[in-house]
């Protein structure tokens, strides 16, 4: 891996640092709830409905964020080499199974906060062949229950889905399918009632609901005033920590602040006209997971070019993916938000509709994909993404997964690729 | 007519439309150079020349093919073929999907049963046919169930794309238990309860309930143990390829059920689908050894 003075990125706004550190005081009382107050918990996937969660004042360890903390700590080549040792074959799927493996190499004095103590239930959407086996075997070590939700299939197609998902909800995601995600969360809420002696109250998530639609509205504001903005005012590392940690604590005091902050910090930069770059010429979007091992590679050629990544989904998905009419009917709107995660991330005709229209609404000249890693087949849709942008005119530069692999990233490479891609496509 | 191409598919309900035409056929070793421009890498094997046959018209004598909600690359393969249509890239017959649920929860297990009369409403499969269709299935898998002479050699693991590997096992003087891909698709497994007044709940409660399939909810130790038993098998190949991340997680499990068992046995994993890796020599190193 070769070093770099750029792999340090520039932070602009003030609310970037409030908001990791927002994030790292939450670990800090996470822990002292889960581990020291022994309050019931739940270990739940990104992509199921926190918000029954939250309404409940039950704490929650989303999987993916327990997995990068274990990531952050180094530990993560040591537990599934003892997975490994178990017995499981080497090519299963890493994505999701890293808070599995620190469980089954049963080390608490390597183990964050000592490992996990025993949760309420785990709870898991099937999007994919094999996230049953992972929570079923965790469940199982931790001696607790497994709740896997449904992903039903998606027979109506809206391909400007993103355009309909807040007024038309009810349609844009098929009422079958969200009937079968209300009733999957009515027996949710039920099992958590019994198990933790807390009540749920339909007012009280209604009231969530509400504020979450503020959040996200701030966030989508200020997501459609970027893609109109030049020079864009904002960079993608720090639309992402903006965005998604106020989304993790979705509809909370701090969250709707912090995403009303957010806003106006870039309205502010925008009205001074400022940007991210002093230099943009090229406006370029990002698809696929953040490379934040090293994000100066995004502004590695700003000064050379004037090549700026504008774009990746984090933040103008906050709109489209969150904000619900209510309808007199929450629970309803929260299955419709949760019904289609993955499906819209990661399956045509929904992927490639919403990232073409993007790339229009941002006036990009050009796209970098990440092709998902081998381990993921549930990352699809990448492919058809790069042919429909190709077909509407932006330039597509494929980079396989592997090559942002941390362990063998290069720096000076992925740098001169980006580089030589857009000379060869004379736009630079 | 009308194909399938996935696990947990209704084949009684299939075959009582009289134009059923079996899995879809393709060559597992062609080259794909249209489908690998569409698909990702993680796809099953048996997805890219499957879509390369699609993408060449050859499937274009069928009206409908459906896919299954209990298999991800089935699902994702479908969703595909409807977007590759849409955008006049490939045509051919009309893709459908069948949501098959697998949690064992009655809201999973209601779904299955409702999409299962939206298909034979769409199908024009009334009940009556149905239940026939569901009784002549039970006939055939009782007399399916040949005996054999020869020892017996279970094939467990992932379903491989033809009989390459069973011939393996035979040259060894065994007699290969186990399905390939299409055998396991077009299988009905344990017979349907066919004293269920509702020929459909009867049908989706076997599908909901099916072990087939990656999605199955079943006990990998049981679901190993009853195969064994069933097949009266002496020894056991459990081969698994790269791309399988699903059943690959039972690993451990399975590999106890062996033990226990105390049948000779062979684990293979991460192996070549195609079998050109040499595991049909490992295989035949092993009966012989068994043998001996």
């Amino acid at each position: 891996m070769s070093q770099s003075i750029n792999q340090r990125s520039r932070k602009t706004l003030a609310c970037t640092s409030e908001a990791t550190a927002f994030q790292k005081a939450f670990g800090k009382e996470l822990k002292r709830r889960v581990v020291d107050e022994q309050e019931p918990y739940a270990i739940v996937q990104a992509d199921t409905p926190h918000e029954i969660f939250h309404a409940m004042d039950i704490p929650i360890i989303t999987n993916q964020w327990w997995s990068a903390y274990i990531s952050a700590k180094q530990l993560s080549g040591r537990y599934f080499d003892a997975m490994v040792q178990k017995g499981f074959p080497a090519n299963s799927c890493k994505y999701c199974s890293l808070g599995l493996a620190c469980t089954l190499a049963n080390e608490p004095e390597t183990a964050p906060w000592g490992g996990l103590p025993t949760p309420t239930v785990l709870v898991a959407r099937l999007t994919c062949d094999c996230i049953q086996h992972v929570f079923g075997l965790w469940a199982k070590e931790l001696d607790s229950e497994f709740y896997p939700m449904e992903a039903p299939a998606w027979e109506h197609k809206e391909e400007d889905w993103y355009a309909h998902a807040k007024d038309a909800w009810d349609r844009v995601y098929q009422p079958d399918r969200i009937e079968q995600m209300v009733t999957e969360m009515e027996d949710l809420i039920a099992l958590l009632e019994e198990r933790t002696g807390r009540k749920f109250d339909p007012a009280r998530l209604e009231r969530l609901m509400e504020r979450i639609n503020e959040q996200e509205g701030y966030i989508w504001e200020a997501a459609q005033a970027i893609g109109e903005a030049r020079p864009c005012p904002v960079s993608i590392a720090e639309q992402m920590p903006n965005t998604m940690i106020p989304q993790w604590h979705r509809g909370s005091d701090w969250a709707v602040a912090h995403a009303k902050k957010f806003r106006d910090e870039v309205f502010d930069r925008i009205e001074k006209g400022l940007g991210a770059s002093s230099n943009e010429r090229l406006r370029l979007m990002w698809i696929g997971a953040g490379v934040w091992h090293d994000p100066g590679f995004y502004q590695a050629l700003e000064e050379k070019l004037g090549a700026v990544f504008v774009w990746s989904m984090y933040m103008p998905f906050a709109g489209p993916a969150y904000i619900r009419d209510l309808k007199g009917k929450p629970m309803e709107a929260l299955a419709s938000r949760v019904a289609s995660m993955n499906e819209t991330l990661h399956l045509p005709p929904w992927m490639n509709g919403w990232m073409t229209s993007e790339a229009e609404r941002c006036g990009i000249d050009a796209a970098v994909i990440l092709l998902p890693p081998d381990n993921r087949l549930s990352q699809s849709g990448t492919n058809l993404t790069a042919l429909s942008l190709e077909e509407a005119g932006v330039p597509v530069l494929r980079i396989d997964a592997d090559m942002v692999d941390a362990d063998k990233w290069d720096h000076d490479r992925m740098v001169a690729m980006v580089e030589d891609f857009l000379h060869e496509k004379g736009l630079a | 007519m009308i194909a399938i191409a996935g696990p947990n598919l209704p084949i009684p309900l299939l075959a009582a439309t009289g134009r059923f035409a079996g899995a879809l056929k393709f060559d597992p070793d062609r080259e794909t150079p249209r489908a690998d421009a569409w698909l990702e890498s993680k796809f099953a094997p048996w997805a890219p020349p499957l879509l390369e046959a699609w993408a060449h018209g050859e499937y274009n004598d069928l009206d409908e093919v459906l896919f299954s909600r209990a298999d991800d690359t089935s699902q994702r393969l479908y969703y595909y073929i409807c977007e590759l249509q849409r955008r006049g890239q490939i045509g051919g017959p009309e893709p459908l999907i069948l949501d098959v649920c697998k949690i064992p929860r009655q809201a999973s297990l209601e779904r299955t049963i409702t999409k299962l009369k939206e298909l034979a409403e769409r199908l024009g499969v009334g009940a009556a046919s149905l239940q026939e269709a569901i009784d002549s299935s039970n006939r055939q898998g009782e007399q399916a169930r040949s005996q054999t002479e020869a020892p017996v050699c279970l094939l467990a693991g992932t379903a491989p794309p033809d009989l390459r590997l069973h011939k393996v096992i035979e040259n060894c003087g065994y007699a290969a238990a186990g399905s390939t891909l299409e055998q396991g698709w077009l299988e009905a497994g344990d017979a349907i309860d066919a004293g269920e007044a509702d020929p459909f709940a009867a049908l989706g409660r076997h599908l909901h309930a099916s072990t087939r399939g990656p999605r199955s909810f079943a006990d990998a130790r049981e679901a190993l143990t009853h195969s064994i038993a069933a097949s009266a098998a002496q020894a056991v190949v459990l081969w698994r390829i790269e791309e399988d991340e699903a059943q690959c997680w039972q690993l451990p499990a399975e590999r106890e059920t062996l033990e226990a068992a105390g049948i000779p046995s062979l684990i293979l994993t991460r192996r070549d689908w195609h079998a050109r890796d040499g595991a049909p020599e490992e295989i035949a190193n092993f009966l012989k050894k068994v043998q001996t």
